[in-house]
């Protein structure tokens, strides 16, 4: 084995994996395996006894009122791909293609990205911007944590040691919401260098937006956001609603508050627009092309585009 | 050879963090009783006590004395240096290897080639007296004249970074010792199985003979897998000392920091030019960082092929270098695809654009009027080199036609009356190939074995000495053989890499297999042909090769008298055109021929991201006869994609402390798929003078490319005022550099944002 030695522990029940934690501090829970995996390969971390919460019953996506419940073992690629994610919290279906590349998508889990807190990871600055909530239990049942207030830091949560994350309930969107999730990272797939999470409500009395930021940078990096505030990106657009302010469900939640944005911003496009910012990409849709060449050459072949 | 399950070695003990360089006082196992599954513990100790050699002997004149054994002893000098060796069933050697203790007293780093040249650094080898491993100079007679008299000189500093070659599988070695036939067999991912035979024999005090080295297909060796590593040494000797067959494989972390890495150099430069833009002389002080210089072909290697490529495609007058190899506490330096030569060029061609800028003329017409004219052939550079390459100018006039520069002139104006920044690159290479490394850093060179037979039922074995990585000898040797002896290329086989069955030969590496292997396998092939139409004039008139060849294995009795039955030829092929030490005129010439490669690079930066965006990318290429154009062009794909790993993606990191920062790939990051742009490849072929006309190609675009978008990402921020001197252009990098100038976003540029909107 390349990691240090453990115990392993198939969970059958949330009871009997938060038992396990609850009985050694040395216990590490394991999920899709994404972010502990390499550790244990290069022994950086060692822990006494994996807990496999993998096969508790944990995956399902469901609607109840306004809130939309997803469970801590939703795949990455399920929040891309999923019907149901992309009616009711297209944040999520638009932030998951930049985690990764597919083959970790695949196994990764939104309970998995949650707990490391680690501040490149694209799920924690969603689920603030969202004002998720998210469901976790411990040895004595169950409770609730905002996002905004489960994220303390650098690879800091609320969480308790004999806590697992089950769930996370994130409100079901409007047709008055819109959402937008960029970053920019060297290459598609990396820890990215800056990123941004953006939920806004545009109704009658402006713009109401929750916003998530992350950063890793060589030198200084920013955590998730405690609180959702404006930022920059979120208030620059220039008003172009007389529209009046009016309250949305957003607001109970004590959503930031920005000025007056246009009224059609819609969910950004993943992916496609991973190199360069929003604002710059109509640009490089200007861009000069290589010039077309009229006539054949023994290049023919060799310049084959690929 | 022995039939035990193989056992793991593990040898890698890696120093607390802060400590990159100590002196080991004592290295034991923490627990009296060996663990479980643990065969042996090795230290150096272990192996001088044995008696045999495990020491090399000094292999190039001119450095200081290196006596180092398979393991560090006494002290430590880079984070990865192996240490203690541990046998064990399976993989429970690393956690055996967790139970040794080592006690380190902590010595102060030396890091940074310059600063490890100042009188007060501390010493890695104290005995020297200083830092610098080898130091080496040479002046053209006019050169202090040209330099005082020239209407302009210029001095500037050029910097390449510290990369590594990345192999996608990494080193891994199986040995066994068959104690009744005294005989051991090592399989190793090597490019060089003959010469690493060599350095295992010297090391396990075993003659040549004894030595069986089996090189198996491989994923990748580019440089990294030419260097004979101390693991290679030492799974066989613990193969000797424990009977067992030994078995060890290095993970990413062990061949990301203490395998081989390559290319750090600083170029001090001083150049004469006139007004017309001609370079009358160059100057250039080379400091080199060679790390813990512990390489069986010494590391030193690719440091004088740079100052060897200075004057590159360009006809200087007067010329000089001084060269100081410099070691570090790092990983060793040694070879990387280019083996020195992008240094050089990418100090050549920003001279080039330097010139440019200060004379006011176009950077490709300045490259015009200093290529080495287009004859006589051979031309024989200052210093001796015979370049042989078609002439330049027309070639460099193709690749301005090819790749559209006065169209991308127009664009990038327009682009800047836009506020984008849009440049373009030039590169003009002739690279040598097909080198001699005798009394460079090895003594292996110049020459190649093959061995042709032709069977009795007409299928034909090709047996050669070089070690293909996956660039398909098994494709281009049948090729060569084939259209030899005018047969289907599929009735060929093709074997490499066993000591024990192929013919005596240098491996593969400096472009050399077409040129060298290609030409014994032409050479040892046209023979069987010859001999196969004499047969034939013998035999009925519609005799086939399957006939013949059939009638020269069995109905021997029918040949005429003088003729041999079989047909079998060895040949050996070299070119003869390489001086390894100066003749009477004071010559030396280390390539046996070579290319010339045009390269032009369009590339559009972004100030406020510092991400570098290839836009077209051209290179017109003379790589002489080609073999398999399929192949050719993969070359040039895949050194393409490494060159701009080299400047846009990678960079091996150390802290000031001399901590590896790149241990994973996490940290190290080459450029993926998406991260390669198409590059359109325009072939010359100018047939070289050697058999079959080849003249190597697998390194061109790798020494081409850095060079060339140096060039266009300073050309594209040139309103700024950004001047690019170092091969470090990641977007960090870029960033640096734009901000350095004072530039910042303009405001106005994000009024338009449309809410992250894409248009359709």
């Amino acid at each position: 084995m390349k990691p240090a030695p453990f115990d392993y522990l198939l969970a059958t029940s949330v009871e009997e994996a938060v038992a396990a934690l609850a009985a050694d501090d040395d216990a590490k829970v394991i999920a899709g395996g994404q972010s502990l995996t390499p550790l244990l390969s290069l022994r950086l971390a060692r822990p006494s006894v994996l807990v496999d919460v993998g096969r508790l019953p944990l995956t399902g996506i469901t609607v109840d009122g306004d809130v939309l419940e997803l469970g801590a073992l939703v795949r990455h690629r399920t929040l891309e791909s999923d019907a149901l994610v992309a009616a009711e919290a297209p944040l999520l279906a638009v932030a998951a293609p930049h985690i990764g590349h597919p083959a970790i998508r695949a196994r990764g889990t939104l309970g998995g990205s949650l707990a490391p807190a680690d501040p490149a990871a694209e799920l924690p600055a969603v689920l603030v911007a969202l004002d998720a909530v998210v469901v976790v239990q411990g040895p004595g049942g169950r409770r609730e944590v905002r996002a905004a207030e489960l994220f303390e830091g650098y690879f800091t949560t609320a969480l308790a040691p004999d806590e697992l994350v089950v769930a996370v309930r994130v409100p079901r969107a409007t047709d008055a919401d819109r959402f937008a999730f960029e970053e920019w990272a060297p290459r598609h797939g990396d820890f990215a260098t800056a990123g941004i999470a953006l939920a806004a409500s545009v109704g009658a009395s402006g713009v109401h937006c929750g916003t998530g930021r992350r950063a890793r940078g060589r030198r200084g990096a920013l955590g998730p956001k405690k609180r959702s505030s404006p930022t920059p990106a979120c208030s620059a657009p220039r008003a172009q609603t007389a529209a009046r302010p009016q309250r949305r469900r957003g607001d109970r939640r004590s959503r930031g508050r920005c000025r007056p944005g246009p009224s059609s911003w819609a969910c950004s496009r993943p992916v496609r627009s991973r190199r360069c910012s929003p604002q710059r990409r109509p640009r490089h849709d200007r861009r000069p092309r290589a010039p077309q060449r009229g006539r054949g050459s023994s290049a023919a072949a060799g310049a084959a585009p690929r | 050879m022995t039939t035990t399950s193989p056992v793991s070695a593990t040898s890698r003990c890696c120093a607390t963090p802060s400590l990159t360089r100590a002196s080991s006082r004592s290295t034991t196992p923490a627990q009296p009783q060996r663990p479980p599954g643990v065969v042996a513990i090795v230290t150096q100790d272990d192996l001088d006590a044995r008696g045999a050699p495990t020491r090399p002997p000094a292999r190039t004149a001119r450095v200081a004395t290196l006596e180092w054994g398979v393991l560090a002893q006494g002290t430590v000098r880079f984070v990865g240096e192996p240490i203690v060796a541990v046998v064990a069933e399976s993989r429970s050697s690393r956690d055996a290897l967790e139970l040794v203790e080592v006690v380190y007293d902590e010595l102060p780093g030396v890091m940074g080639a310059v600063a490890a040249l100042a009188p007060d650094a501390p010493l890695l080898y104290p005995e020297w007296g200083t830092n610098e491993f080898l130091h080496l100079a040479a002046r053209s007679p006019g050169l202090d004249d040209a330099l005082e008299h020239a209407p302009h000189v210029f001095t500037e500093t050029f910097e390449n970074h510290r990369i590594f070659a990345l192999p996608l599988e990494g080193h891994g070695a199986q040995a066994s010792f068959d104690g009744a036939f005294g005989r051991l067999q090592l399989i190793a991912s090597s490019q060089q199985p003959h010469q690493l035979r060599t350095v295992v024999a010297e090391v396990c005090g075993l003659t040549e003979a004894a030595v069986r080295v089996v090189a198996p297909d491989m994923g990748g060796g580019f440089g990294n897998k030419q260097h004979f590593l101390r693991e290679e040494c030492l799974v066989s000797l613990l193969a000797m000392i424990t009977g067992r067959s030994v078995r060890w494989s290095e993970d990413r972390t062990e061949a990301l920091t203490a395998s081989v890495h390559s290319r750090p150099q600083t170029h001090h430069v001083t150049v004469a030019h006139d007004d017309e833009g001609k370079v009358l002389a160059l100057d250039v002080r080379v400091i080199s960082d060679v790390g813990n210089p512990v390489l069986y072909f010494s590391g030193i290697g690719p440091s004088l092929v740079t100052v060897g490529a200075l004057c590159g495609a360009y006809d200087i007058p007067e010329h000089g270098f001084e060269l100081s190899c410099v070691a570090t506490t790092t990983c060793p330096i040694g070879a990387y695809r280019g083996f020195g030569q992008p240094q050089a060029h990418f100090t050549t061609e920003r001279v080039m654009d330097r010139i440019a800028q200060r004379t006011g003329i176009d950077p490709a017409e300045v490259r015009r009027r200093n290529l080495l004219p287009d004859a006589p052939r051979p031309f024989i550079a200052h210093g001796g080199a015979r370049v042989d390459v078609g002439p330049l100018a027309p070639q460099l006039d193709q690749l301005l036609e090819e790749a559209g520069y006065s169209q991308w002139r127009e664009r990038q104006a327009a682009a800047r009356a836009e506020g984008r920044h849009v440049g373009i690159g030039l590169s003009s290479l002739v690279q040598g190939t097909s080198p001699t490394q005798w009394g460079v850093a090895g003594r292996f060179g110049s020459w190649e074995t093959a061995t042709v037979s032709v069977l009795p039922d007409g299928t034909v074995t090709v047996a050669v000495g070089t070690k293909s990585q996956g660039q398909g000898h098994e494709t281009v040797f049948a090729q060569v053989a084939a259209d030899a002896l005018g047969i289907d290329r599929d009735q060929v086989v093709v074997r490499e890499g066993d000591t024990d069955q192929v013919p005596y030969g240098m491996g593969t590496w400096g472009s050399r297999s077409a040129v060298m292997a290609g030409g014994a396998v032409l050479t040892a092939a046209g023979r069987v042909k010859e001999k196969m139409d004499r047969l034939g004039k013998e035999m009925h008139p519609d005799a086939d090769h399957r006939a013949v060849a059939e009638e020269a294995c069995w109905h021997t009795h029918r040949l005429v008298a003088g003729e041999e039955p079989g047909l079998t030829e060895t040949a050996v092929y070299t070119p003869g055109g390489t001086i390894p030490v100066p003749n009477a005129d004071g010559h030396t010439n280390f390539d046996e021929t070579f290319g010339s490669h045009m390269t032009m690079i369009v590339v559009e930066v972004d100030p406020a991201t510092g991400h570098v965006e290839v836009l077209d990318a051209v290179l017109v290429s003379d790589c002489g006869v080609m073999i398999n154009p399929t192949l050719v062009e993969g070359q040039h794909v895949g050194g393409f994609a490494q060159g701009l790993g080299n400047v846009l993606h990678e960079e091996v990191r150390y802290s000031e402390e001399g901590q590896p920062l790149c241990a994973t790939l996490l940290d190290y990051t080459p450029p993926l798929a998406t991260d390669v742009p198409p590059l359109r490849i325009v072939h010359r072929e100018t047939p070289s003078p050697t058999a079959g006309g080849f003249r190597g190609v697998g390194e061109a675009t790798i020494i081409s490319t850095p060079a060339a978008v140096a060039g266009a990402v300073e050309d594209a921020l040139a309103p700024l005022g950004v001047a690019v001197t170092t091969t470090r252009l990641q977007p960090h990098h870029v960033r640096a550099l734009v901000r350095a100038t004072g530039w910042a976003p303009d405001p106005a540029a994000f009024a338009g944002f449309d809410g992250g909107r894409d248009s359709p």
